[in-house]
C-alpha cells in the first residue's frame, strides 16, 4: 500500500484529478502505461523485419521461407498503430470512471513482490547446475513463498525442502527421469 | 450404429483399474486446479505434459480427460463460495451462485452448478459420439486451400471474441505466430529467428509457452497484486448438497437451455465457455424478468447457476470433438491437448480416427467415465473441495513456481528453455496487466505452423494463383461464416462503447 500513497496526493493537487477524489495524477502519461506493448510488439516486429530481410534462403521453393513472416509483419505494424491510437484516444481509468473508483486499489503494480519472484526464478536458473535440483527448488519455493507473505521462515525451509526431496524421489524412482543432483551427487 | 459398438470397445478397454485409477487422478486434479482461483485445466494439463511422457498415450489423455472437465466442475465452487471465479468460465454461474451462498443456500448452489456440468458434459460427449465420425468424413475433402481458412477462422474468430477489443486480441495473436516461427522451416531447411543458438533449432517448445504464459505468468501477476487486493471473505457451506425434487424441476429446464447455447460453441473458435456461458445467463435473466421472479438477482436464482455450468460444459465437450476429428482448437486448454497429442508423434484429425482409432474411443468413454466419477466426487464432497482453499496462497503459488520450472527442466534438461520460460512468464504478466487475452497466442502457436504450410502448399499447387485460396464451397463458407462472426463482434463492441460512454455522460452531468 505504500507506494500508493504518493500517487494519491499527487492526484489532489491536480485540477482534474480532484473531480474524482481518488483518482490518481492526470499527466500525460497516468493510464497511458500500456503504451509499453505497442512498443514491445514494435520492437519485435523491428526484430522479425531485420532478420527476414536478412534471412539465409535455403531451397527455391516459391513461396518461399519469407511469405509467411513477412505476413505477419505486416499485421504486427497494423495492430501497433491500432493500439497506440486506441489507448491515445481512451487512457484506462477515464473512459470507465465509475469502474476506475471502485478498482482505484488496483491500479498500480507492486514491484518489489514481484521482482523478488523473478529474483528467485533467475537464481534458481542460475545455481541448479551446481546446487542441485533439491537445494535449489527449496530456494525458489521459499524465496516465492516469502515474497507472497509467509512469515514463518524457518518453518517454510522444511516445507521447501521436503517438496523438493518429494518431487526428487517421484522423479529418480517412480518415472526414470534424472533431476540433476549438484555437488550432493556423491551423497545421495 | 457403428459408433455404439466402437464405443462400447472403447468402455472395455476404458473400464480397467490402472485406467479407472489414471480418470480418478485426472478428475481429482481438475477439480483441485478448478477450484483455485486463477488456476486452470489448461495450466494443469501443461504442467503435467512432460510428466506424464513416460506414460503411454493412453493413459496420458484418459487422465487428460479427466482434467479437463474437472476444471470446469470445480471452477464454481470457489465462485460461489468466495465470489472469486475459479476460471473465467464460471463468471457467469457466480452472480446468482454467490447470491445464493449468501442467503445460506450454499449447498444447494454447489449441487445444482455439479449437476449443470454433469448434464452438459454428458449431453455434449453424447453429440461428439454420433457426430465425430461425420464431421472426420467431411474434414477428409480438406485440401490445403480449406485448412488454411479454417486456421483463419479459428485465428480471427478468437482474437475478436475473447477480449474487449479486436486490436487486444491481434496483438496476442501476433506474438503467439511470432513464436510459432522460431527453429528450422520444414519445407525449405531455413534456419529462422533462432540467434544462431542451436537449441532452438526444433523450434520453441510449446511447453515452455503454456508453463510461461499460464503457470509463471499467473504467479508473477499474483505477485503484482497479491499486497494490494483485499481478502475475499469465505462463505462456509454447511449441510450435504442435495437437491429436492422441485429444484430438480426448476432447474431441469436451465441445465438443458444451458446446454443447447453450450454445444454450438464448442466448435466455433471463440476461446471456451465465457461466450456462452454469459449467453445463457442472460437468457435466463431475461426469462426471470418476464416471469416475475424476484428471486433473480436478489436471493439468488437456482437457475441462474444451473444455465451457465450446463452452457460451460456443454462447450468443452463438443469442443473435444472438434479438436479430435478436425484438429481444430477452440480454447486454450484444447490447444494444450493438441500439443499433448503432437507430443506423442500424433496429428488429431481425420487421419487420428484411422490410425488410433482405439486410443481415441477409449477417451471418449473415459470422458463418460470422468463425468460420472467428477459429478459423485463435487456432490458428495463439494464442502471439502472448499477446505482447499484454506491452503495459503503463499505455498500454493511458491508450489506452482516449482512445478513450472520442473515442467519445463524435465521436457529437454535445457537451461536455455528456463530462460526462455522467465521470459514467456514476464510477457505473459503484461498480458494479465494490461487484459490482453492469453488464448491467441495458444492457439497462433498451434495452427501458426499448420495455417503457413497450407498457404505455401496451396499456393505452389495453384502457382501463385491466389484465387485458389477462395475456389471451394467450404472456404467460402468458412469466410462468409468469419465475415458474419466479426461483423457481430464488431457491432457488440461499439454497441458496448457507445453505452459505456453514455453511462460515463450520465455521471458526468
Amino acid at each position: 500500500m505504500s507506494i500508493q500513497a504518493p500517487q494519491a496526493t499527487e492526484g489532489t493537487g491536480n485540477g482534474t484529478g480532484t473531480r474524482r477524489n481518488a483518482a490518481p495524477a492526470q499527466n500525460f502519461f497516468s493510464g497511458r502505461s500500456e503504451l509499453i506493448v505497442p512498443a514491445l510488439v514494435l520492437a519485435l516486429a523491428l526484430f522479425l523485419t531485420w532478420q527476414t530481410a536478412t534471412m539465409e534462403v535455403l531451397g527455391k521453393s516459391v513461396p518461399g521461407p519469407q511469405f509467411f513472416p513477412t505476413i505477419v509483419c505486416v499485421l504486427l505494424y497494423g495492430v501497433v498503430i491500432a493500439h497506440t491510437i486506441q489507448i491515445f484516444r481512451s487512457p484506462r481509468g477515464g473512459a470507465a470512471a465509475p469502474a476506475a473508483e471502485e478498482k482505484q486499489y488496483k491500479t498500480q503494480s507492486d514491484w518489489k513482490t514481484m521482482g523478488m519472484v523473478v529474483a528467485g526464478v533467475i537464481g534458481f536458473i542460475l545455481i541448479l547446475p551446481y546446487a542441485g535440483w533439491i537445494l535449489s527448488a527449496a530456494a525458489l519455493f521459499w524465496v516465492v513463498a516469502r515474497a507472497l507473505g509467509s512469515k514463518k521462515a524457518l518453518f517454510d525451509v522444511s516445507i521447501a525442502l521436503l517438496f523438493s526431496c518429494v518431487i526428487q524421489l517421484a522423479f529418480n524412482a517412480g518415472l526414470g527421469l534424472n533431476l540433476p543432483a549438484g555437488f550432493l551427487e556423491g551423497l545421495l | 450404429m457403428e459408433q455404439l459398438n466402437l464405443l462400447l470397445e472403447g468402455f472395455s478397454n476404458a473400464l480397467t483399474p490402472m485406467n479407472l485409477l489414471w480418470v480418478l487422478l485426472g478428475a481429482l486434479l481438475g477439480t483441485a486446479v478448478g477450484v483455485l482461483p486463477g488456476l486452470g485445466s489448461a495450466m494443469a494439463v501443461a504442467l503435467l505434459l512432460p510428466i506424464t511422457f513416460s506414460l503411454d498415450p493412453t493413459a496420458a489423455f484418459i487422465m487428460f480427460a479427466g482434467v479437463y472437465y474437472g476444471g470446469l466442475f470445480g471452477d464454481s465452487t470457489s465462485g460461489i463460495l468466495l465470489n472469486t471465479p475459479g476460471n473465467s468460465s464460471a463468471i457467469a454461474s457466480t452472480f446468482e451462485g454467490h447470491r445464493m451462498a449468501r442467503s445460506g443456500l450454499a449447498a444447494k448452489a454447489l449441487a445444482t452448478a455439479a449437476m449443470g456440468a454433469f448434464i452438459g458434459g454428458l449431453l455434449a460427449t453424447t453429440v461428439v459420439v454420433f457426430f465425430a465420425p461425420t464431421l472426420v468424413k467431411l474434414a477428409t475433402a480438406f485440401g490445403p486451400a480449406e485448412y488454411f481458412a479454417l486456421a483463419v477462422f479459428a485465428f480471427l474468430a478468437i482474437s475478436s471474441v475473447v477480449s474487449d477489443s479486436i486490436v487486444k486480441g491481434l496483438v496476442a495473436l501476433g506474438i503467439g505466430l511470432v513464436l510459432a516461427m522460431v527453429g528450422v522451416d520444414g519445407p525449405s531447411g531455413t534456419i529462422r529467428y533462432t540467434l544462431g543458438l542451436p537449441q532452438l533449432f526444433d523450434g520453441i517448445s510449446i511447453v515452455v509457452i503454456t508453463v510461461g504464459l499460464l503457470a509463471l505468468g499467473e504467479v508473477l501477476h499474483i505477485a503484482s497484486r497479491i499486497h494490494r487486493d483485499p481478502e475475499a471473505v469465505k462463505i462456509k457451506p454447511s449441510g450435504r448438497p442435495r437437491l429436492h425434487r422441485h429444484d430438480i424441476k426448476k432447474a431441469l429446464p436451465a441445465w438443458l437451455r444451458g446446454t443447447a447455447f453450450g454445444l454450438p460453441f464448442g466448435i466455433i473458435p471463440a476461446g471456451g465457455s465465457e461466450v456462452p456461458t454469459f449467453l445463457a445467463y442472460g437468457t435466463e435473466k431475461r426469462l426471470a424478468k418476464r416471469r416475475g421472479d424476484i428471486e433473480f438477482g436478489q436471493i439468488g436464482s437456482i437457475r441462474g447457476v444451473a444455465a451457465p455450468e450446463a452452457a460451460g460444459n456443454a462447450t468443452a465437450g463438443t469442443a473435444m470433438g472438434a479438436l479430435l476429428a478436425l484438429g481444430l482448437p477452440t480454447s486454450a486448454t484444447a490447444a494444450i491437448m493438441i500439443a499433448a497429442f503432437q507430443q506423442y508423434g500424433m496429428q488429431p484429425g481425420p487421419l487420428l480416427f484411422e490410425r488410433s482409432g482405439p486410443m481415441v474411443w477409449t477417451l471418449l468413454a473415459s470422458l463418460f467415465i470422468g463425468l460420472v466419477i467428477l459429478l459423485v466426487m463435487n456432490m458428495q464432497f463439494a464442502v471439502l473441495w472448499a477446505k482447499l482453499l484454506l491452503v495459503p496462497r503463499h505455498y500454493l503459488y511458491a508450489g506452482i513456481t516449482v512445478l513450472s520450472v520442473l515442467g519445463v527442466y524435465a521436457i529437454s534438461a535445457a537451461l536455455l528453455d528456463l530462460w526462455i520460460l522467465l521470459g514467456v512468464g514476464l510477457v505473459g504478466f503484461v498480458m494479465r496487466r494490461y487484459e490482453i487475452p492469453l488464448a491467441p497466442v495458444l492457439i497462433a502457436v498451434i495452427l501458426g505452423p499448420l495455417a503457413e504450410t497450407e498457404l505455401r502448399r496451396a499456393l505452389t499447387v495453384s502457382e501463385g494463383d491466389a484465387g485458389i485460396l477462395v475456389s471451394s464451397g467450404i472456404t467460402i463458407t468458412l469466410y462468409s461464416i468469419l465475415a458474419l462472426t466479426l461483423a457481430f463482434t464488431a457491432y457488440k463492441h461499439v454497441r458496448a462503447s457507445k453505452k459505456a460512454k453514455e453511462d460515463a455522460e450520465l455521471i458526468n452531468a
